[in-house]
């Protein structure tokens, strides 16, 4: 800590922090800044942060501070202002923001900007949350000089990106969006162009300005020279109301708020205008993906499941849920114990357990996880990140190895993160068996003019495990440096690997975080991007993806299909889907999955509905109903409380508060963790949202809740023994076929994308990814259509050359019109001529 | 037309890309090869460069856009910069530049219908003692006046019809 001077006050700052947060922290002092973002390096750019700086003198003999007559330091003054973003305080710095000199220039500044600004501020976007409108109340001048004619005349309209919009008068040339995507993305697709009057801010790629994290130069330009093509003139910010939210999408379970209005459109009902980031330095900070800021249209799609719905022969016919409820209890009282759940990775904590109790009071625990290809969910709940785990402060000194995941298509917060703690020293390694996004800065030697360390292994598909555990002797260099670092996160996807592979890769990953004492402690340990907002979440529950294997292998009598569908994922869903003789879904939408069901029952989503997810940190983390329900729809867990009371097992429980009331008692890991625990807020820094969005942007202020993370096993003092690993058989091709590589897009053909037309241009094609030679064997060009074959299966999409590794075709999922394999399976390609693809 | 895999530029660019420790440091050199092969900072041009130098093509049209010796607007076969700051102007640029223009039946910065000259003024080019002046894709022309102009104009329309011809 330094002593500086405020104003005359004296202050105890941290040594070596930016002038204008030590000034904010500590004096609550808001120095104006428009350039200056504490997320971000100052630049000095906009002039408007200017202060009288002034250093107390030191005597060169004595080295004390020279005092003058009154016993008090002499302190020589700065003969000109000086930008504060661009000071680090030093111990005797002593500071003016209140004197005449200071708020003429601050009127200057202001004024100056104002002469090429257009104000119209009533038909703009910002409008009402605008830093340049706080400011210029608070510091401009009352009146203008300027001729009106003289104004600048630019373009209003410059499309970005597809979803970025750039007004070129209301630019006041901050860049803060230029430095959010150089410094934080690592994408810098955006750039200044031309000087002066005659500046811009241009993009010059090709595709424009497309990356995942567009959205959040909207929340931080501080003025609405950047607006989202899904909010711009939709609604002003002051007529809507903010709903604490979490993001159903990932498992990041970045903190959002809902922004809703009562809308004539929607028959005023209120409905989701926005999407915007609910800061939660833990998790998402201030930022969030593109996907999570547009990908809320599901929840108000005409494709909605609105009924229940019950087969009479070959169709589904809407019936009432009393009828639903009755019919449901007599087929599960007939079937006994033999009844089993599957439920995909975006349902809630409460709808689990209500499922769970209900086969329980049948006598069934085959509770499974769709899909079933991620194992070593246990191990994140014995040696998964420590409590109190902030990826922000990982840096100098500490290491992460991402391993079998493609963390910027599976949970592109964390890759947004991951990066930047390599931007702050750590050392980052990629192991993949292809070339993923994060290699890219993995393999960079220096940013922005500073080091970064990194390196990239590449393996065989399916040797990840492999890899992992004899990583000692196949890369000792690597292996040292991540066992040395003061702190070290792995996190181990999937990808390329069967669910024994996976288990065993979570197995080999724990076993070296034991073996080098990185867990039970914070920012140690282990993570898994498990699909869907609450993976952790079904392992805490119980339900766990070898159920799945046993559930599909041995079909029971009645299935309950809880917001997963195998019948879109699955190629070989007929087989099992159909031995079932009463497949019950609760969905949102009317899929594939519903042609095998008896009920189809409609569930609420996120946005409807209060409930809790757990994320991939296990960070326990409470949503709120923002919009009214569609339909006949319920939440999940009312209906299964239906089906419960039906069978006599229980009373519903009056709300999901009280549900989690219960599972906070019953569940030793969700102790502490009520609706009242979840809601717990602390104060953050850096301040965003109201009067403080001159500084951080317009991200909201967190009021809903930071969650509670869960402890794992080696936190609460278990200590973690090393365990053996069973090397599975890596997944080949056939002889003469090549391996499908199942990967992830983050932006895909699910149902809960679908509806987010504003997107669709960024939405690939379905395609398959050749290895040159052996597109060259195939015959195929790129952009030809071939036909996939795989088990009795085919389908057709476009090809790609791309470097993949030879004898491998990477098929992503969720692209296609048709279910793909979602593990490693062996296939043909051949080249087809009809046109078959729109 | 193309800097990269083309034997005119080759051993240049490979000498100012070996320059430096770093790619992107060698871009504005880059920038004037892509310059004198299509004429201008072209799109292809840029992209080019980009490619070179491992930058995003947006960082390049950035650097470009920032110094007036690119021109980022296709140019005449003969881009003629007249200087009329205040040396040149005290000895007649001004109605030089005018009658220059005039002559040629364009505005400002624009381009004879040809494709061969584009004219447009700029700052002192450090030739005060020989004003009038200009500067002819970067060489300079000194002690002009518009008999001189007008006879160096037609010799130049007579070459570009013998190349037609
Ligand atoms: S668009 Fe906004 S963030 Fe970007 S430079 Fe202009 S004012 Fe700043
Ligand atoms: S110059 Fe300091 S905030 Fe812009
Ligand atoms: S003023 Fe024209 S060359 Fe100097």
């Amino acid at each position: 800590m330094v002593k500086i001077v405020i104003d005359g006050k004296d202050y105890e700052v941290p040594a070596g922090a930016n002038l204008v947060d030590a000034a904010k922290n500590a004096a609550g002092n808001d120095i104006p800044v428009f350039c200056y973002h504490p997320k971000m390096e100052p630049v000095g750019m906009c002039r408007m942060c200017i202060v009288e700086l002034g250093m107390e003198e030191i005597d060169r003999e004595t080295k004390q501070p020279v005092l003058d007559d009154k016993g008090q330091p002499k302190v020589r003054w700065m003969p000109k202002l000086q930008t504060a973003c661009t000071q680090k305080v030093t111990p005797g710095m002593h500071v003016r923001t209140a004197t005449k000199l200071v708020e003429d220039a601050r009127q200057n500044v202001i004024e100056f900007l104002l002469t090429s600004h257009p104000l119209d501020c009533p038909i703009c976007d910002k409008g009402g949350e605008c830093p340049l409108q706080n400011l210029t109340m608070a510091h401009g001048p009352g009146g203008s000089r300027m001729v009106f004619n003289d104004k600048l005349k630019l373009d209003k309209h410059v499309p970005l990106g597809d979803l970025i919009y750039l007004d070129e008068e209301r630019c006041i040339q901050c860049a803060r969006c230029v430095r959010f995507q150089d410094e934080i993305v690592g994408d810098d697709v955006l750039a200044f162009h031309e000087r002066g009057r005659s500046l811009q801010i241009i993009t010059n790629s090709d595709p424009g300005f497309d990356t995942y994290f567009s959205g959040n130069t909207t929340d931080i330009c501080p003025v609405g020279a950047l607006t989202t093509a899904d909010f711009r003139f939709g609604a002003r910010p002051w007529e809507l109301t903010e709903v604490p939210s979490i993001c159903p999408h990932d498992a990041a379970g970045s903190n959002i708020s809902l922004s809703t209005r009562l809308d004539r459109d929607a028959g005023g009902k209120a409905v989701i205008k926005r999407v915007m980031p609910r800061q939660n330095e833990y998790v998402n900070e201030i930022w969030i993906s593109d996907k999570t800021r547009f990908g809320h249209h599901f929840t108000r799609s005409e494709d909605r499941l609105l009924h229940p719905m019950l087969r009479r022969g070959d169709t589904l016919a809407p019936t009432t849920w009393k009828d639903v409820f009755a019919r449901v209890a007599g087929d599960l009282k007939a079937a006994g114990s033999d009844v089993a759940v599957i439920a995909g990775g975006a349902i809630t904590n409460e709808d689990l357990w209500e499922l769970k109790q209900l086969a329980a009071g049948l006598g069934s625990e085959r509770l499974g996880t769709w899909t079933p290809t991620y194992g070593g969910a246990d191990l994140v709940a014995k040696v998964g990140v420590g409590k109190g785990t902030n990826l922000k402060d990982l840096g100098k000194g500490d290491a992460v190895l991402v391993i079998a995941s493609d963390l910027e298509e599976e949970v592109p917060m964390w890759r947004l993160r991951l990066k930047q703690a390599q931007d702050r020293g750590a050392y980052l390694v990629v192991a993949n068996a292809r070339h993923t996004r994060l290699e890219d800065f993995a393999t960079q030697k220096e940013r922005n003019g500073k080091p970064v360390s990194g390196a990239t292994i590449r393996y065989n598909v399916g040797e990840a495990a492999h890899v992992m555990h004899e990583l000692k002797t196949r890369y000792p260099e690597i292996a040292e440096k991540l066992a040395g670092a003061t702190n070290l996160v792995i996190v181990a996807g999937a990808e390329g690997l069967t669910l024994d592979g996976s288990k065993a890769l979570m197995q080999a990953a724990a076993n070296f975080l034991i073996s080098s004492g990185h867990v039970g402690k914070a920012n140690n340990g282990l993570m898994s991007p498990l699909p869907g907002a609450n993976g952790m979440g079904l392992h805490y529950m119980g339900f766990t993806p070898e159920n799945t294997q046993h559930i599909m292998a041995n079909p029971p009598k009645v299935l309950i299909v809880a917001q997963a569908e195998p019948g879109e994922d699955d190629p070989t869903a007929a087989a099992w889907l159909s031995k079932v003789e009463t497949v019950i879904t609760l969905s949102l939408f009317p899929d594939k999955t519903t042609h095998y069901a008896t009920y189809a029952l409609p569930i609420q989503s996120f946005a409807e509905r209060d409930g809790t997810f757990v994320n991939g940190e296990r960070r326990v983390q409470r949503f709120y109903t923002a919009q009214g329900p569609m339909g006949e729809a319920l939440p999940a867990w009312k209906i299964v409380a239906g089906m419960r009371e039906a069978l006599g097992q229980a009373k519903p429980k009056v709300s999901a508060a009280a549900v989690m009331l219960e599972i906070s008692n019953k569940v030793p890991a969700f102790a502490g963790c009520t609706y009242k625990d979840l809601a717990k807020v602390e104060k953050q820094f850096p301040d965003v949202g109201g009067a403080d969005l001159y500084y951080g942007g317009t991200a909201y202020d967190n009021k809903g809740g930071l969650g509670v993370q869960i402890a794992t096993s080696a936190d609460a003092g278990e200590t973690p023994a090393v365990a053996d690993v069973t090397l599975p058989a890596v997944p080949k091709a056939k002889d003469g076929e090549l391996l499908l590589l199942p990967t992830t897009r983050l932006y895909n053909r699910s149902h809960v994308f679908k509806p987010s037309v504003l997107v669709h241009p960024r939405v690939l094609l379905p395609y398959v990814e050749l290895n040159e030679a052996d597109a060259h064997k195939l015959g195929v060009q790129p952009g030809d259509v071939v036909e996939i074959a795989f088990g009795d299966d085919t389908v057709r999409v476009r090809a790609g050359i791309n470097g993949t590794p030879a004898g491998v075709a990477v098929l992503p999922r969720e692209l296609a019109d048709k279910a793909t394999p979602f593990l490693p399976t062996s296939g043909t390609i051949k080249k087809v001529t009809e046109p078959v693809l729109a | 037309m193309a800097i990269i895999n083309n034997d005119k530029y080759t051993q240049r660019i490979n000498w100012h890309l070996s320059k430096y420790p770093d790619k992107r440091s060698a871009v504005m050199p880059l920038l004037y090869i892509a310059q004198e092969e299509y004429g201008w900072v072209s799109p292809e041009g840029i992209n080019e460069v980009a490619q070179l130098c491992d930058m995003d093509p947006t960082q390049v049209k950035s650097i470009a856009g920032f110094y007036t010796m690119y021109s980022e607007k296709p140019k005449g076969k003969y881009w003629l910069q007249v200087c009329n700051d205040l040396a040149c102007a005290l000895r007649g640029a001004d109605e030089f530049h005018h009658d220059l223009l005039h002559h040629l039946g364009i505005e400002e910065g624009g381009t004879t219908d040809d494709g061969l000259f584009t004219v447009e003024h700029v700052m002192c080019l450090a030739a005060c003692d020989k004003a009038p002046m200009l500067q002819c894709n970067f060489h300079f022309m000194e002690n002009l006046d518009m008999a001189k102009m007008k006879a160096w104009i037609e010799e130049k329309r007579a070459e570009l019809e013998k190349e037609n011809s």
